[in-house]
């Protein structure tokens, strides 16, 4: 009984790896998705792993950044001014929030078990706006607000969730999810300007570019990739990947132009 | 001893599936048969290919269902699980009330609705990759309806938020229900919870019961299972002295440590019920542990269950046939003011509102269901007062995009200018009249002390009377719902207004705007014409002379002959 269970566990598992390159989904055209290796990850030691960096900018002209209406729990949603973070430009033209990454990589590092996998919700706002989640490893909602808030991911390969954190609820942990997705939005319908996005990822090759718009992918092991880019407002690469070559202990530079889609 | 959740679960499971047998039924596999009931029957709201998108959709709110994402409302069936074959087979057998769905149960026999189960199915691949029976929300150990209970629910409906859509007594008017969106991005509106008859699923305390543990898919509406529902892990007793702490503006260190055991306790109980839903390894005394937290979450949830069925009449109140006569009461003092307690000494009559169809532009998606109606008078002047659920105060601030009119609440009373002379003779066109015209009292919640008199002679030709001033009016809006009292004397110098008299049947019908849901000129609620009289005084209260008694009698005799006339009419 308990080997069949076991084996049926793996099965299951297994499954969830097979095909799980995510073409856009027909249905919502607009949103395009990341891609995701189609074997399944293996992790290892890397020595004397590369390290892949650049910087993501933005060309075109600026579009002020939109302010969001405050609709209701004034005094602790609208004590600041909020903005639509969907494209947010920094000095220099710097994109915060973009998602580079290996498209194509089979095995490497194992993920860090260290990084708080956190997203709070303070002043009716996500932070941060965009969150790579590893497979099987718990998301932790924070609510510093005091106000009730409703997490509502709308995943549509995983179970969407939708679940209360009532006001007193200081943290409130999700449960872990097996299939690779995203990047999935995320919502407050309490608050319905609140939004952000949440990615299932199978392997820890996944930055987010900060305020300057830089990224660092380390430990990557020597061997040649391709380089991929998700942003909320300006689409992706899966078109035409970068290609990146990683040398042993070495440094690669790839920087990105990104454009409104 | 530490064992597999999942067999344990697995145990649970099959458990489950004994139950399933017993009480629900499965689709057969796909079939021709299926496909061709569906494109018969749904596919002109659904879609032929189950995305929702039928050459009738268009005009729907909420959308026809898309099939294709595997999101369903009405579930018997735990957070995230996909419906039963049996859950599908009600929805559709029963329809979706205060929606465009039909139900199916005559114009379908019971074998075609099966097929038509399996056929839906095939639009969504997770109904193929799930090899288990979607997890069942248990009813066992369900509370009995009683005060206290009702009581306890009353808590749990503000602590667990429910308040922030569905508003403080549940009208569908919490702050949070003007931006509500489904899951494909259109507008949707949370549940008036005190409008029974309206629920999608049904309005039993069971169906209630479900619906707010199981979450309604595709809405915005939460789930509220398990881990987290309030407190999860707490006893009862603990959780109360958790919100008396968490309510204090300062705790002394003694309190701080308190508190900090009990989210210990809570951490330690999520914890647990995470790793049951993830599929992982916990012990005998870890799965003790989350029955009793559950067992807390259950009852909590009957008394929630309770709490909202408390909100709802029995069932929709209608004026039933033969007995739709709206009749004012006599009083010999002045008429009681708007928030006088005498209002509340007889039953209004309700009369449902529909969405007009007939003149563009036409209204759907009606979002107001009915209006509640008293009157009173006296000697010489005749009170009303309407009550109507609203979920949102418009006045009238945006506007239209293709009137440029302004969006807002309003109310329009209307009545025969002449009253129709004996049983038989014709009324106005029930849409603001036509050659007959018609006597309209228009109220704008913009202006609440105000209502405005209109001769009509069709809904498009309206026209303010020159001579104002004879109505007063007084509205007031709380908790999702209008108040609108509105007093004019009996007679009237104006040969425009409709003059009233004691036992004289007046045809009286009325028509509503809300405004957040685009309502303006034509597209609106409305209803066709019902029946108003003041009452005659029983003749030992009022009148001293028997002739006037006699007077009197004849009058009635002629209304009740309208009466029955319009009886026999409606009945035909
Ligand atoms: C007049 C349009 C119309 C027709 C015809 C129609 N439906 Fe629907 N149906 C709807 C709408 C609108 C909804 C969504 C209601 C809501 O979400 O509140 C719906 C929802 C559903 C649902 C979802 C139930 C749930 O729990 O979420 C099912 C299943 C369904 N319809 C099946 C059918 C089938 C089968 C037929 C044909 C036999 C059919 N419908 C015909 C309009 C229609
Ligand atoms: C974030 C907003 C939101 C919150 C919070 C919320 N609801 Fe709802 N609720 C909705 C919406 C929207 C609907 C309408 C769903 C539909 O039919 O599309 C709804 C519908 C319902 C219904 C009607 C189901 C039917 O069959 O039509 C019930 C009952 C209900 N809610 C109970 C509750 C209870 C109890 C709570 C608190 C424990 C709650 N809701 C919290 C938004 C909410």
């Amino acid at each position: 009984m308990k080997s069949y269970l076991l084996a049926s566990l793996t099965v299951l598992l297994a499954c969830c790896f097979v095909g799980s390159v995510f073409a856009a989904d027909s249905d919502a055209g607009e949103v395009e998705t990341l891609i995701f290796p189609e074997k399944k990850y293996k992790p290892m030691a890397v020595n004397n792993g590369g390290t892949i960096s650049g910087v993501v900018k933005f060309e075109g002209d600026v579009p002020e950044m939109k302010k969001l209406e405050i609709t209701k729990d004034q005094k602790v949603c609208g004590a600041e001014e909020k903005f639509d973070e969907s494209l947010v430009v920094g000095e220099g033209n710097a994109l915060k929030n973009t998602i580079v990454y290996l498209i194509d990589v089979s095995e490497g590092k194992d993920f860090d078990k260290k990084t708080k996998l956190e997203i709070d919700q303070k002043g009716c706002r996500f932070e941060p706006h965009v969150q790579i989640i590893p497979l099987d490893t718990r998301l932790t909602m924070l609510n510093s607000d005091r106000v009730n808030h409703n997490v509502h991911i709308f995943s549509v390969i995983n179970t969407p969730v939708n679940k209360q954190q009532t006001k007193n609820r200081k943290k409130m942990p999700l449960a872990a999810v097996k299939k690779a997705e995203g990047p999935v939005p995320m919502k407050c319908d309490i608050h319905g300007w609140m939004s952000a996005w949440v990615a299932y990822v199978p392997h820890p090759y996944f930055a987010v570019t900060n305020e300057k718009g830089e990224f660092t992918l380390e430990d990557v092991p020597a061997g040649e990739y391709k380089l991929g880019y998700w942003h909320e407002a300006c689409g992706t690469n899966n078109e035409a990947p970068a290609a990146v070559t990683v040398e042993a202990g070495g440094t690669v530079t790839q920087d990105f132009t990104l454009k409104l889609k | 001893m530490r064992i597999r959740t999942t067999a344990l679960l697995l145990t649970f499971l099959g458990i489950l599936v004994v139950f399933n047998f017993a009480h629900t039924q499965n689709a057969p596999e796909a079939s021709e048969k299926g496909k061709e009931v569906y494109e018969d029957s749904c596919a002109h709201c659904h879609g032929v290919e189950g995305r929702g998108d039928g050459s009738a959709a268009e005009n729907l709110l909420p959308k026809p269902r898309d099939f294709t994402r595997g999101l369903y409302k009405i579930r018997s069936t735990e957070a995230g699980q996909l419906p039963t074959d049996q859950d599908l087979f009600d929805i559709i057998t029963d329809g979706m009330p205060g929606s465009s769905m039909p139900p199916w149960d005559t114009a379908l026999s019971a074998n075609d609705r099966w097929e038509v189960v399996a056929y839906i199915k095939t639009f969504y691949d997770g109904f193929k990759e799930s090899e288990n029976p979607p997890k069942q929300i248990t009813l066992a150990g369900k509370i009995p309806y009683a005060e206290q209970s009702v009581e306890t629910g009353k808590d749990l409906y503000v602590e667990l938020g429910c308040v922030e859509c569905h508003g403080n007594v549940g009208r569908g008017d919490g702050t949070s229900a003007p931006t509500l969106e489904d899951s494909w991005g259109f507008q949707t509106w949370p549940a008036n919870l005190t409008q029974g008859w309206n629920y999608r699923g049904g309005a039993d305390t069971e169906d209630i019961f479900k619906r707010f543990i199981g979450g309604i898919a595709g809405s915005p509406m939460p789930a509220f299972e398990g881990d987290s529902f309030l407190n999860f892990g707490l006893t009862t007793e603990e959780s109360k002295r958790l919100i008396e702490l968490e309510n204090k503006d300062e705790m002394t260190e003694a309190e701080e440590e308190e508190s900090g055991k009990f989210y210990e306790k809570m951490d330690a109980a999520v914890d647990i019920a995470l790793t049951i839903k993830e599929g992982g390894e916990v012990s005998a005394a870890d799965i003790q542990t989350y029955n009793d937290a559950m067992k807390v979450v259950y009852e909590k949830s009957w008394h929630l269950a309770n709490y909202v069925k408390s909100l709802m009449p029995a069932k929709r109140p209608e004026p039933a046939i033969g007995n739709n006569v709206l009749r004012s009461q006599y009083v010999q003092d002045a008429l009681p003011p708007i928030d006088d307690a005498a209002w509340e000494t007889f039953e209004a009559k309700y009369f449902p509102l529909v969405g007009q169809v007939v003149i563009e532009p036409r209204q759907f998606n009606p979002t107001i269901d009915g209006v509640h109606v008293r009157s009173f008078y006296n000697d010489t002047e005749v009170a009303f007062l309407f009550i109507w659920d609203d979920r949102t105060q418009t006045t009238g601030d945006e506007t239209d995009e293709t009137t440029g009119k302004p969006l807002e609440d309003a109310l329009a009373v209307q009545f025969p200018v002449k009253v129709p002379q004996g049983p038989t003779a014709p009324k106005p066109y029930f849409l603001w009249g036509g050659r007959l015209p018609v006597y309209l009292w228009h109220w704008k919640a913009s202006a609440p002390e105000q209502v405005t008199e209109f001769t009509a002679k069709g809904i498009n030709n309206a026209e303010v009377q020159e001579a104002q001033g004879e109505l007063k009016a007084q509205g007031i809006y709380t908790d999702g719902q209008y108040k609108l009292w509105v007093k004019r004397a009996l007679k009237t110098d104006d040969k425009k207004d409709l003059q009233l008299e004691p036992g004289v049947f007046v045809p009286i019908a009325f028509s509503a705007w809300d405004g957040a849901n685009g309502d303006v000129d034509t597209k609106r609620v409305i209803t066709s014409w019902y029946t108003f009289v003041l009452e005659p005084v029983p003749s030992s209260k009022r009148f001293i002379y028997p002739p006037l008694i006699a007077l009197l009698s004849v009058g009635f005799l002629f209304g009740l002959r309208a009466f029955v006339q319009r009886k026999n009419s409606e009945n035909a």
